[in-house]
């Protein structure tokens, strides 16, 4: 049956997509973050270029791509990952500022010096913030993967776009109704994977109080 | 340079001429300010908001860089290494404490030997140390920061400064953060600690009562960073050197000497004590000659209770009278403070004192006082 190699292979292109989008915005936002956090001003104007980006609507983006770089996975790309910066730096940066200024400042009082302090002591307690970040990332990326449908790509978003084309036939219905569920069903799937990493990364951050 | 010639071969911290004016600000925090702290020895830095403390503390481990003068820690100037070197060579406990939420209580108390680079062994080893030594249960050590209660994150906090074993410790507004009970429990075991470690402390607080029971010596400054008063606790409280610093100590300057003073230190009195088969004309004479209307009755270091003259008068002895109990009792190791409490709320006006359950003597409100007017 041609039919499941098909839904396996645009599903794959779905992952592949998303994670490449993901990865790639999640190590721009951390240099981003980074230079926000050491040089506060430039903080504002990050946010709003990062903003705009976020508001272009995903077709007008892509449309405006295609005479430059094609229909190609670098077109999808270039519009995937800058729709992830403003949501990824925003946490980043916040997850960082909610880190305790007692414990900043007994870091600093035992010998820590700044860099290692940022590894060591502040990014791994800023990490629920940060994976939150990359959940909502994620997770809206997976539904503008199938826009890209229409430009060649789409993973799962390409059997909706297909059945879009034949609404009038049974067969499209069929074909809108599986893309759209399994885009669902992955992006369910990829939250809750994103919730255990979390869980399993910060133990803790669960255990009760004894007060 | 040095202004303070006086400087003692068992310096361990000097502050020669500091000063400290944060930008933006005309008046500075600290003017000026010479101090120096002796090996083994605890200095309290107390005063009012704005009076420098927390700042001169700070300096001391270059979190804050002082704009002039020097800061010498046993022979070397504090800028002569980079300021993170310095520190991993100074404990640190600040009010909040600050434990590190994402690490274990043993990773916590870790943490220096772990920046210095220990191994393995020698910290693991050093933790089973410090757990006995601050009294950490060690079932605790693998928990989270946010399972402990404010007293035990405390000690945590204690344990972590001493981890890698420095010989100078900085604390500022240490036992703050909890309440009275825990903070008193926290104070006492400060105080076994440094009889057992004799470390080189500096403490700052902005509770006199705290001051005056840790410190060996105390510094009293005054907003700008001026020292108004720097000697023991029990100088100060006997001849302050300014209205200031009479003032910041508070009208029951008297009182809070007493606290400084042991029961054990004292003669105590015998009090009008009688055996139980003493008769009623011996028992009108101890009355009279120890000038009260009451009666205790004991034999061989017991106490049994005391009873009013007007109840042996109409009994005509002590048969059949119902002794009552002592309701405040002090032990030798009490200060004359507690016993003032006691002697003041007690129906006979005195109070009792043992050791171990046995009885040694009373005493009176005369006896006390003499202490002070001394």
């Amino acid at each position: 049956m041609n039919n499941a190699d098909a839904i396996w292979d645009r599903t794959l292109e779905h992952v592949y997509l998303t994670a490449l989008a993901v990865g790639i915005g999640l190590v721009i936002s951390l240099v981003l973050s980074v230079i926000a956090l050491k040089w506060r001003p430039t903080y504002q104007p990050i946010t709003w270029v990062t903003g705009i980006l976020y508001t272009i609507p995903s077709l007008a983006l892509f449309a405006f791509l295609v005479p430059v770089t094609g229909l190609s996975v670098l077109t999808a790309e270039i519009g995937l990952v800058s729709y992830t910066l403003l949501i990824l730096i925003r946490n980043i940066v916040t997850g960082i500022d909610a880190v305790p200024v007692d414990v900043l400042e007994s870091a600093a009082g035992m010998g820590y010096t700044q860099g290692r302090r940022f590894w060591d002591i502040e990014l791994p307690i800023a990490v629920p913030v940060i994976i939150t970040g990359i959940r909502i990332a994620t997770v809206t990326v997976i539904g503008l993967v199938t826009v890209t449908s229409l430009i060649g790509l789409g993973g799962l978003g390409f059997f909706i776009l297909r059945g879009l084309q034949n609404f009038s036939s049974p067969i499209g219905t069929t074909q809108i109704f599986i893309g759209t569920i399994l885009s669902v069903v992955l992006a369910v799937a990829a939250d809750v994977s994103l919730a255990g990493i979390e869980r399993w990364l910060t133990p803790w951050a669960n255990r009760g109080a004894a007060e | 340079m040095r202004h303070n010639a006086a400087v003692s071969a068992n310096s361990m911290i000097e502050l020669s001429d500091v000063s400290k004016t944060f930008r933006g600000t005309d008046s500075p925090a600290v003017q000026s300010l010479s101090l120096s702290v002796e090996v083994g020895e605890t200095v309290v830095l107390v005063g009012p908001s704005g009076c420098g403390k927390t700042t001169t503390l700070k300096m001391i481990n270059r979190l804050i860089e002082p704009t002039s003068g020097s800061i010498v820690i046993d022979g070397t100037s504090v800028t002569d290494l980079p300021a993170h070197e310095l520190r991993r060579g100074i404990g640190y406990v600040i009010q909040q404490i600050g434990l590190f939420p994402h690490r274990t209580i043993r990773r916590n108390i870790a943490t220096v030997p772990g920046l210095l680079g220990w191994e393995k062994g020698r910290v693991a080893r050093r933790i089973d140390e410090l757990a006995e030594l601050v009294d950490i249960n060690p079932d605790m050590l693998d928990r989270y920061p946010s399972e402990l209660s404010g007293g035990e994150r405390q000690r945590i906090g204690v344990a972590r400064a001493l981890a890698a074993d420095p010989p100078v410790l900085l604390m500022d507004e240490p036992f703050g953060a909890v309440d009275p009970i825990v903070r008193a429990r926290l104070q006492e075991g400060l105080l076994s600690l440094q009889e057992r470690l004799q470390k080189t402390i500096v403490l700052v607080t902005h509770d006199i009562d705290e001051a005056i029971l840790l410190g060996d010596r105390v510094a009293i400054l005054n907003v700008g960073g001026h020292l108004e008063q720097y000697d023991t606790p029990a100088e100060i409280l006997r001849s302050p050197a300014s209205p200031f610093v009479a003032d910041f100590l508070g009208s029951d300057r008297g009182i809070k000497r007493l606290s400084l003073i042991p029961i054990r230190d004292i003669e105590l009195e015998h009090g009008p004590v009688v055996r139980p088969d003493a008769d009623a004309e011996e028992i009108e004479r101890v009355m009279a000659a120890t000038g009260v209307d009451w009666i205790a009755v004991g034999s061989d270091g017991q106490l049994d209770g005391w009873t009013p003259g007007a109840d042996v008068r109409s009994a005509g002895g002590l048969a059949g009278v119902a002794l009552r109990p002592f309701e405040t009792t002090l032990d030798i190791s009490d200060s004359l403070k507690e016993a003032l409490d006691a002697v003041v709320s007690s129906h006979t006006s005195v109070a009792a004192v043992f050791e171990d359950g046995r009885y040694l003597g009373m005493l009176s409100i005369d006896t006390i006082s003499e202490e002070i007017v001394q």
